[in-house]
């Protein structure tokens, strides 16, 4: 939605295309905040939110793509304000800023827990107000791909059935990550890697497939999400003897040290049998119930109606789930893919400013800033290339056969054994810790799924509001990033954010792979090879919270 | 647990609608949404509906269950499935069933893009181009109606509605209070005219069924009372409803009792309190309308008129005055269960410590 605003604003004709309504889109359900060096609460600049960001990538982000990233973050959190963004504020009026996860700064601003809501909420209005056209309900399925360039997108129509072919001059892809590739994520049932997918498909590289940011706070059993907002505002984490384990990771920091570090630290207590039921635990109590019914009441409606527990009262389990995924289509920090005419923000895209790692608050900042570049540089393009040509029939022609194949398969299995069996091999051989072997094991899984796939019926053959049909193509996608990860992540011999391997490559080596990964399609498979990571002042250095 | 749930199932090619029972097993925290993907995913994979995020955010999967509007993915069926009920499920009313349990939102949508929704800046400048200086009090004012998902329950449920299909709704009206109230909005005076035309403001019936079927807390009836007085405080009061409004606040302070033999051409003005004369004459004959004189005062209308002075001194004139719906208000704090309880007394989790502390002393 922030791209297509801007490219309204630069005079260009838009139109968003989306599986769902644009308000009922997974950024809703951001909670905690969004990050910018506001220095609302204390001293605070550009530069050291880029230090934050460069140190929690674990020197895997491009420098020049960050720089530009926490420099821009500030003017735009203005202007969502005056836009009518519902935020927290302080006494004095400003917009109120909370400690996150390896920020130097309290420097995340937000609106209690449901921070990503009002955002899209005022983002959707502004759509409004500008009558942009939205297809609404338009399953994104192909890129048009002509001449070297992307001339459109093909689509299924969810409401009514049938194919809708949409021409465009340029096409921004934001279409947000692959959490469903796991059994616990954070992530909704729409979040399945569509855009990364058609990418790949379409020729497209995409980049830092391996690095799968595990959220330290997602509720057993739902896999829900519960805020990084709870331990910014002092919320501890207990293991199932009432240890404050934190103090043995990070010392310093504690429970505010980086997602892959907390993560970590709970996966080693929960192996170590000082969890329950696969679990540790979110104390809130000491808060009290004012703080926590004012400052989170989101979570706590969620913990009391997911898990039955009233944080007032009692902690909540949690454990690593899924969350974000670094990775995604490889762009410049215009949101420019390789292809002439495709952008990509967002989830979807790897600018990259997380590298290995993520930090909480960066996500919606990300979409935000890269949203309004990508939306200005995809519409200054599409008006510089002037009408855009009609998509090949051939096109829509491979399209239909295609779609009809697969609606006249039966005999098959229905799709959902292999989703739920890949979700749960994903979980178990490409979690939180990898190892060799398990990988190995893992990509073996996966050709055998990828085999019962080819079968796979789909039981609704109608037009209308056909989910069956949908949900089947999306394990399609699922399936093919999932090969991109576990190749990338196979090759990859050393731990780095995300991605640790302390059983068999414990250490950061930045001699062999302080470099990007880059999976194509080739051949029925994911081709691997590597890029600079783009550096301007900081130099890697041992990594400690 | 067993679960039994009967489907209301709607084929939009052949306009056939079918009751289908299923049962199915389903973990004991599985919520409706939960059952309804099972159902699918093992028994019929032509069961439409709609759903996303699954945490009660997106607002994709309202739906009707024994009748009253729900959000799928927050309605847990343990206790329903122990009780042996077998609920029925259905589409969300007022809006077109396109297949099975999903609807045409278009229609919700119209209304919404009615309300103008988005903020006229300009009443305050922000300094220097950084945001504007308010505090959180100001903000708190439409603190309800910014928790609104657009999941459609409210309209679902809108006796309003069901008679007049063209009503703004409980849905639309709340998000026009969100800026009426929003204190960097310049516009309140346009939009408040423009929401108390016809179809707006004074249609709500009160039957509170949109505060009752909220399952964010919204209190969409309280956001469309707040409306009322707000149009009431800046003059806007041509509508029948202000004045009926106006009359009935007129009435308790005076006399404190409702006259309702004035209230008529009180709301309807003179001429058409005129035309009916004939139907009042009925009712006076029934027996139905008290004799207007001599003028019937309470015993304690002093209460009354002490109360009108207090909301005058207050300055709680218009949306401020509107008390908020405290069912919602402890549904939103999901009231507290364990009140009372300590939290680190026996029974509970061990209180926390940190390693090193504890090795020391």
């Amino acid at each position: 939605m922030r791209a297509a605003i801007e490219a309204h604003d630069a005079g260009a004709d838009v139109a968003i295309v989306s599986k769902l309504h644009p308000t009922r889109s997974h950024s809703g359900a951001a909670e905690g905040g969004i990050n910018a060096a506001l220095g609302n609460a204390a001293e605070d600049s550009p530069e050291t939110h880029a230090y934050d960001t460069v140190k929690g990538s674990d020197y895997l982000g491009d420098q020049d793509s960050i720089e530009i990233f926490t420099r821009e973050a500030p003017g735009d959190i203005y202007q969502l304000e005056h836009w009518g963004a519902f935020f927290s504020r302080r006494e004095d009026g400003k917009l109120a800023q909370r400690p996150f996860g390896a920020a130097g700064s309290p420097r995340t601003i937000y609106a209690a827990d449901i921070t990503g809501h009002v955002l899209i909420q005022v983002l959707y209005e502004q759509l409004v107000k500008r009558d942009i056209t939205v297809y609404e309900e338009y399953f994104a399925w192909k890129l048009v791909v002509d001449g070297g360039r992307c001339t459109g997108v093909i689509s299924w129509d969810l409401l009514h059935g049938g194919l809708k072919t949409i021409c465009a001059g340029t096409v921004v892809l934001a279409t947000g990550g692959a959490g469903r590739l796991y059994r616990a994520t954070t992530n909704a049932y729409a979040c399945t890697g569509d855009g990364m997918a058609m990418a790949l498909r379409a020729g497209l590289p995409l980049k830092d497939m391996e690095f799968m940011q595990f959220h330290p706070t997602t509720m057993y059993p739902s896999g829900i999400l519960i805020t990084e907002g709870c331990r910014g505002e002092g919320g501890f984490l207990i293991n199932k003897d009432g240890e404050r384990f934190m103090k043995r990771y990070a010392p310093n920091a504690m429970e505010l040290a980086s997602r892959d570090v907390v993560s970590r630290s709970e996966q080693t207590e929960i192996d170590a049998g000082r969890g329950v039921n696969g679990s540790v635990f979110l104390d809130l109590r000491h808060l009290g119930a004012e703080k926590i019914i004012e400052r989170l009441p989101g979570s706590r409606e969620l913990a009391m109606t997911y898990a039955a527990i009233d944080p007032i009262y009692d902690p909540i389990p949690v454990r690593p789930g899924a969350h974000y995924h670094m990775g995604g289509v490889e762009t410049d920090s215009d949101g420019a893919t390789e292809l002439e005419g495709l952008y990509a923000a967002g989830e979807v895209a790897c600018v990259s400013v997380h590298g290995a790692n993520r930090l909480g608050g960066n996500s919606l900042m990300e979409t935000i800033t890269f949203g309004r570049r990508a939306g200005q540089a995809a519409a200054e393009a599409a008006l510089a290339a002037g009408k855009p040509t009609a998509v090949p029939e051939s096109a829509e022609r491979d399209a239909e056969r295609e779609l009809k194949d697969l609606l006249a398969r039966s005999g098959g299995e229905r799709p959902w054994q292999v989703r739920d069996e890949l979700g749960s091999s994903m979980l178990e051989n490409f979690g939180v810790f990898r190892r060799g072997d398990k990988m190995e094991a893992q990509l073996e899984l996966l050709a055998g799924l990828r085999e019962r796939y080819a079968t796979v019926r789909v039981e609704d053959k109608g037009e209308v509001f056909n989910s069956d049909l949908t949900q089947a193509i999306e394990l399609g996608y699922l399936l093919d990033l999932a090969s991109c990860m576990l190749t990338a992540g196979v090759a990859r011999t050393e731990s780095r954010g995300a991605h640790a391997r302390p059983s068999d490559y414990p250490d950061r080596d930045d001699e062999n792979f302080l470099k990007h990964s880059i999976s194509r399609w080739r051949d029925g498979g994911p081709e691997l090879t590597y890029k600079e990571v783009r550096m301007t002042r900081w130099e890697p250095q041992e990594r400690k919270y | 647990m067993q679960v039994g749930l009967k489907i209301w199932r709607y084929d939009a090619s052949t306009g056939r609608r079918a009751l289908k029972e299923y049962e199915l097993d389903a973990p004991e925290e599985a919520t409706l949404l939960d059952c309804l993907d099972l159902i699918k995913d093992r028994q019929d994979g032509t069961l439409a509906y709609r759903k996303s995020c699954r945490m009660m955010i997106c607002g994709s999967c309202g739906m009707r269950m024994d009748g009253g509007a729900v959000l799928a993915c927050c309605t847990p069926m343990l206790e329903i499935a122990r009780s042996g009920h077998v609920p029925t499920i259905s589409a969300m009313g007022n809006l077109p069933v396109v297949k099975d349990l999903v609807v045409d939102m278009e229609p919700f949508w119209t209304k919404f893009k009615a309300m103008k929704p988005w903020l006229q800046p300009g009443y305050v400048e922000p300094p220097e181009g950084k945001e504007h200086l308010i505090t959180q009090p100001e903000m708190n004012v439409i603190h309800k109606e910014s928790l609104c998902i657009n999941c459609g329950c409210c309209v679902s449920e809108c006796n309003a509605m069901d008679s007049d299909p063209e009503f703004l709704g409980p849905q639309a009206l709340a998000k026009g209070m969100r800026f009426v109230g929003d204190p960097r909005d310049a516009a309140a005076v346009e939009r408040l005219e423009a929401y108390s035309g016809e179809h707006g403001i004074w249609e709500c019936t009160r039957c509170y069924f949109c505060n009752e079927r909220c399952p964010k807390g919204v209190d969409p009836r309280d956001a469309i009372a707040k409306l009322g007085a707000e149009a009431v405080r800046l003059g806007i009061d041509r509508d029948m409803g202000a004045k009926h409004a106006k009359w009935f606040v007129t009435s308790a302070k005076t006399t404190g009792w409702l006259r309702e033999t004035e209230l008529v051409p009180k709301t309807q003005g003179i001429v058409r309190s005129i035309k009916d004369t004939k139907f009042a004459m009925g009712l006076a004959r029934k027996g139905k309308v008290p004799f207007p004189f001599p003028q019937h005062v309470a015993k304690d209308v002093g209460e009354s008129r002490a109360l009108y002075d207090l909301v005058k001194t207050q300055g709680r004139d218009g949306a401020t005055g509107i008390v908020q719906g405290e069912k919602a208000l402890a549904r939103l704090g999901h009231g507290f269960h364990d009140e009372g309880r300590d939290p680190y007394g026996p029974g509970s989790f061990p209180r926390p410590f940190v390693p090193e502390e504890e090795a020391t002393s």
